[in-house]
Order: C-alpha cells, then sequence, then structure tokens
C-alpha cells in the first residue's frame, strides 16, 4: 500500500479516540458546562476498561464498563458546579489531577509492579462484506473494529440531534441562555445533568477505546494529552458534529504524518517532524480566527433564582 | 450550606489524592511551593507506593530512596529500575522507598525530602536527573547520590564527593541486540525506536548498528526514532506499522511502554502474514514469553550495581567514582532466546557475545 494510503489509515486509527472524547466535550459544552476534566475521564475510563477486559476477556464489558465509571467520576464534577455552582474549570482541574493518579493507584494494587505488563485480547474488527473488499475505501471505511464505526454514526446523530430535532434546539438552548430556556419550561438543572452523564460516558469510552482496541497494555499517561486536544477540536470544529469531526481527523493526521516522516528519512532532524502537529495547531487556530462562536452561557453557573 | 458542601467536595478529592496519588502528589505540593509541605506529601506518596510494593523493613539500619519520573509499573524502564532496588536491598539487608511519575519541577524537592528523612542513599535511575541530584549533593554532604546512567564526568562535578555515576556500557547493549538483529534479518533492514534522544539512546543505537553492520554487511539500519515519550503506547504501534512498510524485519529499542506498542504491531503484522517473520529483541529484562515475536531480551542487572553502591555506603567509601556495568563483569547479558531463532544462528550469537566478554569483538 502507498505512503498516503497508509498515512490516512494511521490518520483514522489516531482520530478514533480522539472524537470519542471531543464528542464528549461537545455534548457538555451544549449545555454550558466548560469540563477540561475530559483527561482525567478518560484516564479513569481507560484503566477501568483494561481491567474489565482483563478479568472477563470482553472488550465490549470494558467499554461499557469505561463508560460507567466515566459517569461516576464527572458527578462529582456536575454536583460540584451544577447544585453547588462551583467554578467549572476549578472541578475540571480537579478530575485531571485525581482521576488518572486514582487509575495509577488501581493498576499498581491490581497488577504489581512486574516487568512485564499485562496484556488482553483487543476488540476484534468487523469487515462489512462486498466494502471492505473496494481498494483503499474498504481498509478505511469498512474493515475497522464496531467502535469505529460507532463514532461515525455518532458524529451522524450528533448532527441530527442538535440541528434537527426539538429536544436538541432546547438541549443548545441552555447553553446559550439558560433563564431564557427555564422560562420556556425547559428543564435546565436537568439537562445540565444530562450533559455531564453523556460527557462522562463518552470520555470513559474514549479512553477505554485506547486500551480495548488500540493498544492492548494500559501504562500510565496512556491517554497522553487527548483530553485537552479534544478541548481545542471542538472549538476548531466550531461546536458542530461535522467540524469536530474533521478537526480530529485532522489532529489524527498530524501526528500520524510527523511519524510516516520520521521514519521515511528526508535527512531532516527529526524534532523537525515533532513540530508538525504543533505548527499545524497554531496556523489552524490563526486561519480559524479568535471569533467566540460557542455556546454564550459556557462556564457559568446557573441559578435558578438570580436576576 | 452549598459552600460548605463545596469545601467538604474539594476535601475530599484533595484528601483521596494525598491517599492514592503517587503521580500528582509531589505535582500539587511543587505548584504549593513550600518545600515542608513538598516533604510532607512526597512521604505520603512514598507511603502510598508502600502500601502498593510490600514489605519494605530491611535488616539493617541502612535505607535507599529513589524517584524516578516515569512509571514503576510501566513494564519497561521504571519498573526495571524499581527491581533492581527491590532486589538489592533483598541483597543488602536495606529498606526501601519510591517516589515515581514526578514531573521535572519535582526533582530536586522530592530529593531533598527524602534527604531531610534520613535517607542513607538516593538512587535517581537516569541522566536527566544530573542537574538535582548535583544540587541537593551540594547541600546534603553526608548522603550518597547513586545516578544510575550518569555522565562519566557527574562524579567530578559533585564538590562534596558524595555521588556516583552507575552507568551500563551503552555500546555493549547495542552490540547485544544488533549482533543477533544482524543475523535474524532477512530483509537487510533492521528498526530502533527511542523515547528520548538521550546519551544513552544515542550510545545504544551506535552499538546496534555496528554490531549488525560488522555480523553482516548488507544490513541497513533506519534511522532511528523518538517517540517524544516513554509511555505513548500508541506512538510505538505506528512507528513499528510505518517501519515494517519500510522493510524492516527486526527491531529493538530504548523506549520502554512504546517498545511494548511496537511489538504489538509486530505480533499484528505476523498474524497478518501468517507467519512470524517480524521480530523484536526486548530490553532491559528478559522479556522471552511475553510477545510472540520476542526472540532475544538485552539483560541489564542494575541491581548489582546498586548492591555495590550500597556496600560502598556501608563501608563509608561512596562517592566519587562511575561504576560500570558491562559483559564483563556480568551486569550486562544477552536473554535466554526463542526457537524461532535457528541453532546455527543461535551458535553464531553465543560466539560472537563471547567475544564481546572478551573484549575481542570487531578487532
Amino acid at each position: 500500500m502507498s505512503f498516503a494510503a497508509n498515512l490516512i489509515l494511521a490518520s483514522v486509527r489516531m482520530a478514533v479516540p480522539l472524537l470519542f472524547i471531543a464528542l464528549a466535550e461537545l455534548y457538555s459544552e451544549r449545555a454550558g458546562m466548560v469540563n477540561i476534566g475530559l483527561e482525567g475521564l478518560a484516564a479513569i475510563g481507560s484503566l477501568v476498561g483494561f481491567l474489565v477486559c482483563f478479568v472477563t476477556g470482553s472488550a465490549w464489558l470494558g467499554i461499557l464498563a469505561g463508560a460507567l465509571v466515566g459517569v461516576a467520576v464527572n458527578m462529582i464534577y456536575a454536583f460540584a458546579t451544577i447544585t453547588l455552582c462551583a467554578n467549572q474549570i476549578v472541578y475540571g482541574m480537579a478530575i485531571n489531577i485525581f482521576a488518572p493518579a486514582l487509575a495509577s493507584f488501581i493498576y499498581r494494587v491490581y497488577f504489581g509492579t512486574g516487568s512485564e505488563l499485562s496484556q488482553i485480547t483487543l476488540m476484534n474488527g468487523i469487515g462489512i462484506p462486498g466494502l471492505k473488499d473496494i481498494p483503499f475505501l474498504g481498509d478505511l471505511l469498512f474493515n475497522q473494529t464496531p467502535m469505529v464505526y460507532l463514532a461515525y454514526l455518532l458524529v451522524i446523530v450528533t448532527v441530527i440531534y442538535f440541528g434537527k430535532t426539538r429536544s436538541g434546539l432546547n438541549f443548545k438552548s441552555v447553553g446559550e441562555h439558560p433563564k431564557a430556556a427555564a422560562t420556556l419550561g425547559i428543564p435546565v438543572t436537568k439537562i445540565k445533568y444530562v450533559s455531564c452523564v453523556l460527557c462522562g460516558a463518552l470520555a470513559g469510552v474514549g479512553g477505554a477505546y485506547l486500551t480495548t482496541c488500540y493498544a492492548n497494555t494500559y501504562t500510565e499517561g496512556n491517554v497522553a494529552g487527548r483530553g485537552f486536544i479534544a478541548l481545542a477540536a471542538v472549538i476548531f470544529g466550531r461546536w458542530t458534529g461535522g467540524g469536530i469531526l474533521l478537526a480530529c481527523l485532522f489532529f489524527g493526521f498530524c501526528d500520524a504524518l510527523q511519524i510516516r516522516l520520521q521514519v521515511a528519512n528526508f535527512g531532516l532532524p527529526y524534532q523537525f517532524f515533532q513540530m508538525i502537529p504543533y505548527i499545524a495547531t497554531v496556523v489552524v487556530l490563526s486561519l480559524i480566527g479568535a471569533k467566540k462562536a460557542g455556546p454564550r452561557a459556557g462556564g457559568q453557573p446557573y441559578r435558578r433564582e438570580e436576576r | 450550606m452549598k459552600k460548605v458542601l463545596a469545601v467538604i467536595l474539594a476535601l475530599t478529592v484533595v484528601l483521596g489524592l494525598a491517599a492514592c496519588a503517587k503521580t500528582a502528589a509531589p505535582a500539587a505540593s511543587t505548584a504549593a511551593s513550600a518545600s515542608a509541605a513538598a516533604s510532607t506529601s512526597t512521604a505520603a506518596s512514598a507511603s502510598a507506593s508502600a502500601a502498593a510494593s510490600g514489605d519494605l523493613t530491611g535488616t539493617k539500619d541502612f535505607k535507599v530512596a529513589m524517584i524516578c519520573d516515569s512509571s514503576i509499573s510501566d513494564g519497561g524502564w521504571g519498573a526495571a529500575c524499581y527491581n533492581a532496588m527491590v532486589d538489592a536491598c533483598k541483597r543488602s539487608g536495606w529498606s526501601y522507598e519510591v517516589t515515581d511519575s514526578i514531573d521535572q519541577s519535582a526533582y530536586y524537592e522530592s530529593i531533598a525530602a527524602y534527604c531531610d528523612l534520613g535517607y542513607n542513599l538516593i538512587y535517581a535511575p537516569g541522566n536527566q536527573y544530573t542537574d538535582a541530584v548535583l544540587q541537593a549533593a551540594e547541600e546534603y554532604p553526608d548522603i550518597a547520590f547513586a545516578l544510575l546512567n550518569g555522565a562519566e564526568d557527574t562524579p567530578g562535578k559533585a564538590t562534596n564527593k558524595n555521588v556516583s555515576s552507575l552507568l551500563p556500557n551503552a555500546q555493549q547493549i547495542g552490540w547485544i541486540a544488533g549482533a543477533l538483529a544482524g543475523l535474524m534479518t532477512k530483509s537487510n533492514t533492521i528498526a530502533f525506536i527511542g523515547g528520548m534522544e538521550l546519551d544513552t539512546t544515542l550510545g545504544k543505537y551506535k552499538g546496534y548498528t555496528e554490531a549488525a553492520q560488522f555480523v553482516n554487511k548488507d544490513v541497513k539500519v533506519l534511522d532511528p526514532v523518538y517517540a517524544g515519550s516513554f509511555s505513548a503506547t500508541d506512538k510505538g504501534i505506528e512507528f513499528a506499522k510505518a517501519m515494517i512498510d519500510q522493510g524492516a524485519d527486526v527491531f529493538f529499542g530504548d523506549a520502554s511502554a512504546v517498545d511494548s506498542g511496537a511489538r504489538q504491531a509486530i505480533d499484528e503484522a505476523n498474524k497478518a502474514s501468517g507467519s512470524v517473520k517480524v521480530f523484536d529483541i526486548g530490553q532491559p529484562a528478559d522479556l522471552l514469553g511475553q510477545n510472540e515475536c520476542v526472540i532475544c531480551s538485552q539483560v541489564t542487572d542494575n541491581s548489582s550495581l546498586l548492591t555495590i553502591s550500597m556496600q560502598a555506603v556501608e563501608d563509608g567509601k561512596f562517592g566519587g567514582e562511575t561504576i560500570y556495568g558491562t559483559l564483563q563483569n556480568g551486569v550486562l547479558s544477552a536473554g535466554k532466546m526463542s526457537d524461532l531463532v535457528p541453532a546455527d544462528v543461535q551458535a553464531k550469537y553465543l560466539d560472537y557475545i563471547d567475544q564481546m566478554t572478551k573484549d575481542t569483538f570487531m578487532k
């Protein structure tokens, strides 16, 4: 297969976990909940997904457990920021510190400190008969794990939900102007909690994907900043499902490109290639501009009685 | 009431963190910029480690503390260095503690915390701790500092002569892997994956290239690639896939968990092709059997180096020297070989190892 085809396949592999985590943030931010704790949610999802898959042998149960633990941990954030109206950034950061440390602690208690990493069997890919044999596109779109199909499907569902359904518009209104939404009878607090459940579940799934569908081992720090890149992807994607898909593919492409270029060796220092994702981020950010397109009530606590 | 609940919740998170976290506690205390707090939380995190790692009490009144920026459960460098300390302590009757996954900004604070707690020896497994060790060595003249992979000239820079470098011979490490890679490659293309561009990593790559090209003149060694991290398993997967596309069929690395990602990708490639045609040489422990593709390992017995340091501390003779780890003194060795290595290749390889041990290799 050609350099370009391999590069695109690698881009998709690297983009999928990011996509789950970025969609998590989209659902959160659309209800006005700026959650910077994605890194922590993905880290605990990654560990619990791995652990459950290791014990049960089922990657699907691992994914489910990752989602559940993501929800559970995110409820700390939800309770503090929605019910207690605490600062969202502070609690997001607390989750980022707390959850990876908890994951590391659980891993060490369970697996110890041996010189070998425990391994699990990854989720099998499912090729769609007929379509998977199409040159290049078959491998790219129709010969992946079910989680990749689920990620694509989630993007479509998200686009339709926020753009075409009354419920989605209600959801968005909570992030734009919660008081106005409340006057129309929209249950603001409930929607904010629902957004946190979705955010925790998707970020947990994103983390669990890393250990049940991508790498068959768990290592501390395996989320590797994806929680923060996902935040950037939501901004790049202008808070839309389609935009986020493109942003994640872009980030995945940049990372895959620097890896492939390092290996191809064009006689340039490797640091030059490692800079590519960062340079690309700066360039795209400058092209997109600083104009805020996100939910207007993002990050603000909602106090029902307050004028 | 809400404020009270918020404070309780915040305290729960912070206390949970102090109780559970090895990763975040030193970082959190550094952020607080209070050395007393740093001492406390480092000790707390070391205690958390104690809970996870079992009996830490030695028979003698000597104790060693290890600091590490990677995790000691990474299945690679951190785990190997930690287990080396545990083995050395069992052998010498010392007690031990560890703080791992610390940020660069917490190197010095973590070391100083252990010095304040009266540890006899600080064990810092990596060249990256040199500045922090030298600073602490100047401020704590009665404490010994062992810097694994430290530079040869580092002990001379310590004014109190209380620093020793423990230096496994990087060239020989590369030779041990390179000779087997050169003998086993069918495509005559071999690969090397690094975590960071450290001096020791470059030394290993150089030795790997020299030995491979000595035993097989046609071998092409792909330029080293760097993941920029020792925990990015996914980068290991992608690097290995890309290098297999370039024709590489034997891999060696110096990148901890990144290497385990590479081994996963190699196993997948072998599974797809229906036979094991791409191989990996593990390090620094004997990893035979961990993955199907592992045909042998380059083994480094850091515990021997540490035992020598501990003995020197007990005898009051520690410091100011570089203690080398070589094939000759048994610190370095080749691990067991898999059945995938044909008998004639095994014989040739062992002959080369013998030459390396007798210092006649490539001469």
